[in-house]
């Protein structure tokens, strides 16, 4: 088990150590990626079909290629177009919150299930002999109530 | 024609009136426990059925017809639109897919009650009164502030026309498919809902509902993958998932709809989740609802809207019912909803099926806060946020990577306990060949973390699922059965055990097909005819321009030629035209597939003097998403043609079984 682990631990570190310069198209693609369109109400600008989208992402290109940071080019488009265009809310402030439930949500789940688990363990299990996988029939049932009644007749 | 649509609404005021009759001789039945006024209300559903019916042949015969003098003929559809697009506009506009809804609805609801035969009449008066109350409300929303009946005077001598992204073979398909997969969950609902409001809680609400539940889990899932192959096609950009709210309003039901059909099994064999599983069903049908609402009501575009919107303020006292109510007559019957078992161990099914539920009402419940945020923010602080697909990704990849890794384990772990030394041995070989892959993977250079991750648990699943079936064949092959036969022999013997695994190889395939979107390749130029582009391994010639006209719209095709380097690969024509009913441009995409990759055209514009700005993907492995989708099909087919389990009354079944095992 130690083996594969550090098999894939290698492999990520190769991984990423390859990773290479993008050009500034596919830079500009990732920001239009988290950027949402004001063109287009619910998607991104990378996704508007419009032709103004299209300026705008050409606008981005241009600013990568000038040697604008991404923190800036996200915070002149906010600036230019309001803080509805940020793909996701700032994590300052209360736009913590929409990152924070989901994660409190899977651990708090998580954490009820591990509980439940535990506590159905420690109760007495199912008796020896029952097998979830046998499939009772309605004709088993059937003959079942049958040898009952007459072991209750005979008795 | 015009007086079959003169039809239409009365006959919605009578579907609405006979679901009104069904509600209150259903619930007489069930209180008084009649099987007469069972039958009669499951009559008068029907009734309902059969005027919803007439009220949708009049909505199609005016659409046919252009009768204008309806406002909804005239809004979704005009002469030029072509024959099955103008049937389509039945789906197009609210007012009319709430008529579809509500036609699914009454007859899933008349075929249900009538094939799930009448053992005990007050369960089932129950669930039909459910039914019956959900027709209602549809019904007269259809009455009154929907109706699709509205006149408009003077009637237009033509029609606006559908929108012309909604013009595509993609069209005709996904959203019945989605309507049918949400309205489908109705019947699970209600007779869950019937089973605890009459007390006669036993296995019955879920084994004879059970292909209903698999039938509308089964359409809700195709008709998400054929929604993202619309949108790959016709929107132009290069993907088919954009994490939109639309989309996510069939995607929360879908979560919690498979987290449903994987615990259901654990209170088939164990007797155990009855809490669980009840509140699962009520949550995946009141997330169906929620989507309808999200996407009818105008919530979405803001707060504000949607109490202007016609729908909106009916609907969320009706899901608010729902849930409340729903959550109430659980809590009512939570004494007769115990565990009748315990788990053996943690190493075992139990536990993985408990795992895999976590992890799915986590996933529903990131993309339902990521989905209502932006609403909760404008009520909280009056400014309007967004929530994108980076917030999606970045949440929902993890939970969908370690789902992916229970796929794998699942099948692995014996039911009741497994030891340690057998657990490792048996997860030995997945695990080899998941860490194999993603060790040549990475020395062939792929730079993606998360993408190695997810190649390399879909090589352990499919080993670990693969292995099922080896073994499952070796008892036919010893026998000396040729493998093909042995393998048919193995499924048809468990059709549902391997149908499922067969759609956990289709969820295999999309997963790959997903990954592949990390190395997606993108460029846009603008051309002058001769010149070229380079977009990945291929150079695209902008060749020639051609012009032509239909009644409908106006069409430029942008004939592009495509070399990879000496070698000519193919010709592609994407198009950008003009709809005249609309005014409005529209670029139809020229997608080259292969198994390896997909390169994707579209022309964002073309100028006066003929240039043409090209916006052209090289997306790798995408032709996996759909066969993925096909795999999956396939699996669903085989589970659906599995026998019903035999529902099992009593309480005392262990020893009803070890008895009958033992008579054998």
């Amino acid at each position: 088990m130690k083996a594969f682990v550090a098999i894939i631990a290698g492999c990520f570190v190769l991984s990423l150590s390859s990773a290479a310069a993008a050009a500034p198209e596919d830079v500009a693609n990732d920001i239009s990626m988290h950027v949402m369109s004001p063109f287009c109400p619910g998607v991104t600008l990378h996704d508007c079909p419009t032709e103004n989208a299209t300026a705008l992402r050409e606008r981005i290109v241009t600013m990568v290629e000038q040697g604008f940071t991404r923190g800036q080019i996200l915070d002149f488009i906010e600036r230019e177009y309001g803080v509805a265009t940020r793909a996701t809310p700032d994590p300052s402030g209360t736009g913590i919150l929409v990152w924070l439930l989901p994660g409190v949500a899977a651990i708090g789940g998580a954490a009820i299930a591990w509980h439940l688990a535990r506590r159905w363990v420690r109760v007495p299990a199912t008796p020896e002999g029952y097998n979830p996988d046998v499939h009772v029939t309605e004709e088993d049932r059937r003959r079942l109530e049958r040898e009952l009644k007459r072991f209750k007749d005979e008795g | 024609m015009a007086s079959l649509a003169g039809l239409g609404a009365p006959s919605l005021v009578a579907a609405a009136l006979f679901a009104v009759v069904a509600l209150l001789i259903s619930v007489a039945g069930a209180r008084l426990g009649r099987h007469d006024l069972a039958v009669a209300g499951r009559r008068a559903m029907t009734v309902s059925f059969g005027f919803t019916v007439l009220a949708t042949i009049a909505l199609l015969t005016a659409l046919k017809a252009h009768d204008f003098s309806l406002d909804y003929v005239a809004r979704y559809s005009s002469r030029s639109l072509s024959g099955p697009y103008t049937l389509a506009a039945l789906w197009g506009g609210m007012e009319g897919s709430l008529l579809f809804w509500t036609l699914l609805l009454t007859g899933f609801s008349s075929l249900a009650l009538t094939r799930v035969p009448i053992r005990d009449p007050r369960p089932h008066a129950w669930a039909t009164a459910v039914l019956a109350g959900i027709a209602t409300f549809f019904l007269v929303l259809l009455v009154a502030p929907a109706t699709p009946f509205a006149e408009l005077s003077p009637p237009p001598a033509d029609g606006s026309g559908l929108n012309p992204l909604l013009q595509s073979p993609g069209m005709l398909i996904h959203p019945p498919l989605l309507y049918t997969g949400f309205v489908g969950f109705s019947i699970p609902f209600a007779f869950a809902m019937g089973a605890l409001l009459s007390g006669r809680i036993d296995d019955g609400w879920f084994t004879s509902t059970r292909r209903w539940t698999l039938f509308a889990w089964s359409a809700l899932s195709i008709g998400i993958v054929l929604g993202g192959a619309w949108a790959y096609t016709e929107l132009g950009w290069g993907g088919y998932w954009a994490w939109d709210p639309v989309e996510n309003a069939s995607f929360m039901p879908w979560l919690t709809a498979t987290a449903f059909l994987h615990s259901v099994v654990i209170q088939e064999k164990r007797r155990m989740l009855k809490v669980w599983n009840v509140t699962l069903i009520l949550l995946t049908y009141v997330l169906a609802v929620f989507g309808t609402f999200l996407t009818r009501s105008g919530i979405l575009s803001s707060i504000h809207t949607f109490t202007e919107g016609p729908i909106g303020k009916w609907f969320l006292p009706f899901l608010a019912l729902m849930l409340i109510g729903g959550l109430a007559v659980i809590i009512m019957r939570l004494d007769r909803l115990r565990s009748e078992n315990r788990f053996d161990a943690i190493v075992s099914r139990e536990s993985a099926f408990l795992a895999n539920n976590v992890l799915f009402m986590a996933a529903a419940f990131a993309v339902l806060w990521g989905t209502i945020y932006p609403i909760v923010a404008e009520v909280t602080s009056g400014v309007r946020l967004s929530v994108g697909p980076p917030f999606f990704n970045s949440v929902f990849v993890p939970i969908a990577l370690a789902i992916l890794l229970l796929t794998g384990i699942g099948p692995l772990i014996s039911w009741r306990r497994m030891s340690r030394g057998a657990f490792s041995r048996i997860v030995r070989a997945p695990l080899a060949g998941g860490v194999s892959a993603i060790a040549i993977l990475a020395l062939a250079g792929v730079d993606s973390v998360g993408a190695l991750l997810a190649f390399g648990l879909c090589v352990f699943t499919t080993t670990a699922v693969l292995g099922e079936f080896v073994r499952g064949s070796s008892v036919y092959r010893a026998q000396g059965v040729p493998w093909l036969a042995a393998l048919a022999r193995t499924i048809g013997r468990n059709r549902r055990r391997y149908g499922g695994y067969i759609v956990h190889l289709g969820v295999v395939l999309i997963v790959i097909g997903l990954a592949g979107g990390a190395f997606k390749t993108e460029r846009h130029a603008l051309l002058e005819r001769g010149q070229d582009m380079r977009v990945g391994a291929y150079t695209l010639t902008y060749e020639d321009l051609s012009r032509s006209e239909t009644p409908e719209k106006q069409i430029n095709t942008v004939v592009v030629s495509v070399t990879r380097g000496e070698e000519v690969v193919t010709t592609l024509t994407p198009e950008r035209n003009f709809h005249l009913a609309q005014g409005q441009p529209q670029s139809e995409v020229a997608i080259r597939t292969t198994p390896v990759e997909d390169l994707y055209v579209v022309v964002t514009s073309i100028d006066p003097d003929g240039a043409a700005a090209l916006r052209a993907f090289v997306n790798p492995l995408t032709w996996w998403i759909w066969s993925g989708a096909a795999v999956m099909l396939a699996g669903m087919a085989i589970l659906l043609s599995s026998p019903a389990p035999v529902a099992q009354p009593g309480p005392a079944r262990r020893e009803i079984q070890q008895a009958a095992v033992a008579l054998r």
